[in-house]
C-alpha cells in the first residue's frame, strides 16, 4: 500500500492474541510468536506499529534493547514503533488529570514512558485525557480546564523528546461529548496537545468524526480507524467498572472497517482529509475483535481489504 | 517479475466441519481476506451437498444466480480469476449418490469422467486453466499398484484429460502423501500411458515432500510434464510408512501417527519447514515454467486468515523477489 509517494502511511494499533497450546497468549511471549505477528501486519501494507506502552519491557527484553527491536521490525517490513498508548492508572491518589494534586506525578510518569522509549522511532504519545467518566462526574469546567493544563505541560514535556501528546476520547472517557471536547481543545495549548481521531469511539458517543475532524484538523495528531455498530443511547459511558467491556447492552463495541452495520462514514472522512490536504500515518485498531468468535487477523485483513478498495481510491 | 507464472491461493483451508463455512456472506469475507493479502486468484475446491456455496455449478448458481454473476462478485471482492478446480473422485458425493470413485475400476471411469465434466464446464465458463485431480485412492484403500491398475487409471484420465482439452482446458494429475502411487518407476509408467497433450502433474511441494520426494529434483527431472503447482511446506517426512496405515487420512494425518506429528502442512516460510522454495523457484525460472502457481494453508491453525498472512509475506518478501 505504499507504492509512489503516498500522502498516507498505514499503521497498526495492536491489541492482538495469538492462538497456542497454552490458549491465548500475548505476541510479545516470544520472539517466534512476534515474528509471525509482524509478518501478518506487514503482509497486508502496515508499515508502523502502534502498542501500549507496557511493552517496552518485554521488547527490551526479547530484542536486548529497543533499537534492536526496531531493526527487527525493519527486516520484516515495519519502520518504527510509531505510537505507545500510554496506560495512565487512573486513581484519585495518584493520576486523576481533574485534579490538580495529581498533575505533578501525571507528567512525570509519562516523562518516564517516552525518555524510555528511545531507539523505536516513537513519534507520538496517546493518552485518554480524562479518567472514566463515572469517576470524573460531575464534568465541571473546571474539571476540563484542569485537564487541558495538565495534557499542555505533557505535551510540551514530550516534544522535547520528539514525541506529540495526542488525546484520544474513548466513549466512556470524562470528556468525550462534543461540547466537552471542544473546550478541551480550546482551552489546551495548540502547540502541544494534539487529537487523535477514533472514529468508533467517537461515533458512539454521538459525535460525528467527520465534522470534528474539519474543526479539528489542524490539531489533528493521527486516526484510529475501527468501526461500530451500535450509538450510546442509554447513558452507558457512565457504567461501572467499564462501560467498553461491561455494559450489559453491547457485547462488541467495535467492529473492523467494511461491515455492513457500521456507521462510521469513512469515505467522507478520506474525502475531507483528502481535501484538507492531511498527509501522514493513519492508524487501523481493531479493539477486542474476538469478542463473540472473532479474530484479529482475519478483522486485520478485512480493514486491509476495505483500505485497498475504497479508501485508497479516493485518498492515498 | 517473471510474467509466466500466475499466482493464485487455495480455497480449502477455511473448512473444518461439514456444516460451517457455509454461508455466502462468510465466503465472500474470505475471499476479500485473500484478495488483500495480494492473492488475486484462486482455486476452487469440489465440494457436495448445500455446505459448499462454491463447491459445485449447481450450488453457485443457487447462490450467485449463475457463473457469470459469480465472477462478477468475485471481482467485486478482488478475486479477478480462477485458476484452476480440485476434483477428487474419491470423495464421497451426495449427488452422484456414492462413498467415492477409483480411477482404477474401469466401471467407475464413466461416473469419474461425468463428475469431471460438471467442474470442468464450470471452470471453463470461468476462464480457469486447469482441472486438478487427485488421480489414485490412497495406499491404505488401493493397496500397492501393478501395470493393469496404473493403465486404467491412465485410461480414465486420458477420457479426462480429452474432454477438458475440449475445453480449452489442461487435467494435471496430483500425487498426495497418502497416494497409492509411491515410486517414480509407477510415475514413469503413468506418464508414459498418459496423453502429454491433455494430461501432465501437479507438483504439490508438501505432499511430495512428505512422501519421501525431493521436490526439486523431481520438478526438474519431469519439467516437461509439469502444469500446475502446490506451494505449501511439510515438517516431517513419512519415515515410517505410515501411508500403509489403514484410514491414513485419521491414523497419520490427523492423528500424527507413531510420532503422534501435530502438523504436516505448514506455512512457507516456517523455521522447521522442508521444502526449499528459493531452489525450486530457481529450476522453474530456470526451466521457463509457465502456468499457475497455488499457494495453500491446507490444514493450517485457526484462525485460517493468519495462514494466509504469513504465507503472503512470504511470498511478498522472499520469492517475488527472486522472479525480479
Amino acid at each position: 500500500m505504499s507504492e509512489g509517494n503516498p500522502n498516507l502511511r498505514w499503521a497498526y494499533m495492536d491489541h492482538w492474541r495469538i492462538d497456542t497450546a497454552q490458549g491465548q497468549v500475548s505476541q510479545y511471549s516470544s520472539v517466534e510468536r512476534f515474528d509471525g505477528f509482524v509478518k501478518q501486519i506487514a503482509a497486508l501494507g502496515f508499515e508502523g506499529l502502534e502498542t501500549f506502552d507496557f511493552h517496552l519491557g518485554v521488547m527490551q527484553e526479547l530484542f536486548g534493547s529497543l533499537q534492536n527491536c526496531r531493526a527487527f521490525l525493519q527486516e520484516r517490513g515495519i519502520d518504527r514503533v510509531l505510537s505507545l498508548f500510554h496506560a495512565v492508572m487512573f486513581d484519585r491518589r495518584q493520576s486523576a488529570p481533574q485534579l490538580r494534586a495529581t498533575h505533578d506525578f501525571i507528567v512525570g510518569n509519562a516523562e518516564r514512558v517516552v525518555g524510555g522509549a528511545a531507539g523505536l522511532g516513537v513519534e507520538n504519545l496517546i493518552v485518554m485525557p480524562a479518567g472514566q467518566y463515572h469517576d470524573v462526574e460531575p464534568v465541571t469546567d473546571e474539571k476540563i480546564h484542569a485537564c487541558a493544563d495538565v495534557w499542555s505541560r505533557v505535551g510540551e514535556m514530550t516534544l522535547k523528546y520528539g514525541i506529540k501528546t495526542c488525546c484520544h476520547h474513548e466513549f466512556y472517557c470524562g470528556i468525550h461529548s462534543a461540547e466537552q471536547v471542544r473546550k478541551f481543545y480550546e482551552w489546551s495549548d495548540p502547540r502541544y496537545v494534539f487529537w487523535y481521531c477514533d472514529t468508533a469511539q467517537h461515533v458512539i458517543s454521538g459525535v460525528d468524526p467527520v465534522d470534528l475532524y474539519l474543526r479539528l484538523h489542524e490539531r489533528c495528531g493521527g486516526f484510529h480507524l475501527k468501526d461500530t455498530h451500535h450509538v450510546d443511547l442509554n447513558g452507558d459511558y457512565r457504567r461501572r467498572p467499564e462501560s467498553e467491556v461491561t455494559a450489559p447492552t453491547t457485547r462488541r463495541w467495535f467492529w473492523e472497517m467494511g461491515t455492513e452495520e457500521g456507521l462510521v462514514d469513512f469515505p467522507a472522512l478520506f474525502q475531507a482529509m483528502k481535501e484538507l490536504g492531511y498527509r501522514g500515518w493513519v492508524s487501523v485498531e481493531h479493539d477486542k475483535a474476538d469478542v463473540g468468535g472473532g479474530n484479529y487477523p482475519e478483522s486485520t485483513a478485512i480493514a486491509a481489504w476495505y483500505i485497498q478498495h475504497v479508501l485508497k481510491p479516493i485518498y492515498a | 517479475m517473471h510474467t509466466q507464472i500466475r499466482w493464485a491461493y487455495g480455497y480449502n483451508q477455511w473448512k473444518f466441519s461439514w456444516q460451517d463455512f457455509a454461508r455466502v456472506d462468510d465466503n465472500l469475507r474470505a475471499l476479500k481476506v485473500t484478495a488483500a493479502c495480494g492473492f488475486r486468484a484462486i482455486e476452487l475446491f469440489g465440494g457436495t451437498g448445500p455446505w459448499f456455496p462454491l463447491g459445485r455449478p449447481e450450488s453457485i448458481a443457487l447462490n450467485f444466480g449463475s457463473a457469470a454473476k459469480f465472477k462478477l462478485q468475485l471481482e467485486d471482492c478482488g478475486i479477478g480469476a480462477i485458476s484452476s478446480t480440485f476434483y477428487d473422485p474419491t470423495q464421497l458425493s451426495f449427488e452422484e449418490l456414492h462413498f467415492g470413485l477409483s480411477p482404477t475400476k474401469r466401471a467407475d471411469h464413466a461416473a469419474i469422467l461425468a463428475t469431471a465434466r460438471i467442474h470442468a464446464l464450470l471452470l471453463a465458463e470461468l476462464g480457469g486453466s486447469c482441472l486438478v485431480v487427485r488421480p489414485f485412492s490412497s495406499y491404505a484403500a488401493e493397496g500397492p499398484l501393478d501395470g493393469a491398475r496404473i493403465e486404467s487409471a491412465a485410461d480414465c484420465w486420458n477420457a479426462v484429460g480429452k474432454m477438458t482439452q475440449a475445453l480449452g482446458l489442461h487435467t494435471v494429475l496430483h500425487l498426495d502423501a497418502l497416494s497409492a502411487l509411491r515410486t517414480r518407476t509407477e510415475l514413469d509408467q503413468l506418464l508414459k500411458l498418459t496423453d502429454p497433450g491433455c494430461v501432465n502433474l501437479a507438483v504439490d511441494t508438501a505432499e511430495l515432500t512428505i512422501a519421501g520426494h525431493d521436490v526439486v529434483a523431481l520438478y526438474r527431472h519431469y519439467h516437461s510434464r509439469v502444469r500446475h503447482f502446490h506451494f505449501k511446506d511439510a515438517l516431517a517426512v513419512d519415515t515410517l510408512g505410515e501411508y500403509k496405515l489403514p484410514n491414513a487420512e485419521r491414523a497419520m494425518i490427523l492423528a500424527g501417527g507413531k510420532r503422534k506429528i501435530e502438523r504436516w502442512f505448514c506455512e512457507m516460510g516456517t523455521l522447521a519447514g522442508l521444502v526449499n522454495f528459493p531452489a525450486l523457484l530457481g529450476a522453474m525460472k530456470e526451466l521457463g515454467y509457465a502456468g499457475w502457481v497455488v499457494v495453500e494453508s491446507d490444514k493450517g491453525p485457526q484462525p485460517a486468515a493468519s495462514s494466509m498472512m504469513l504465507n503472503s509475506w512470504y511470498f511478498q518478501r522472499v520469492l517475488s523477489p527472486l522472479l525480479a
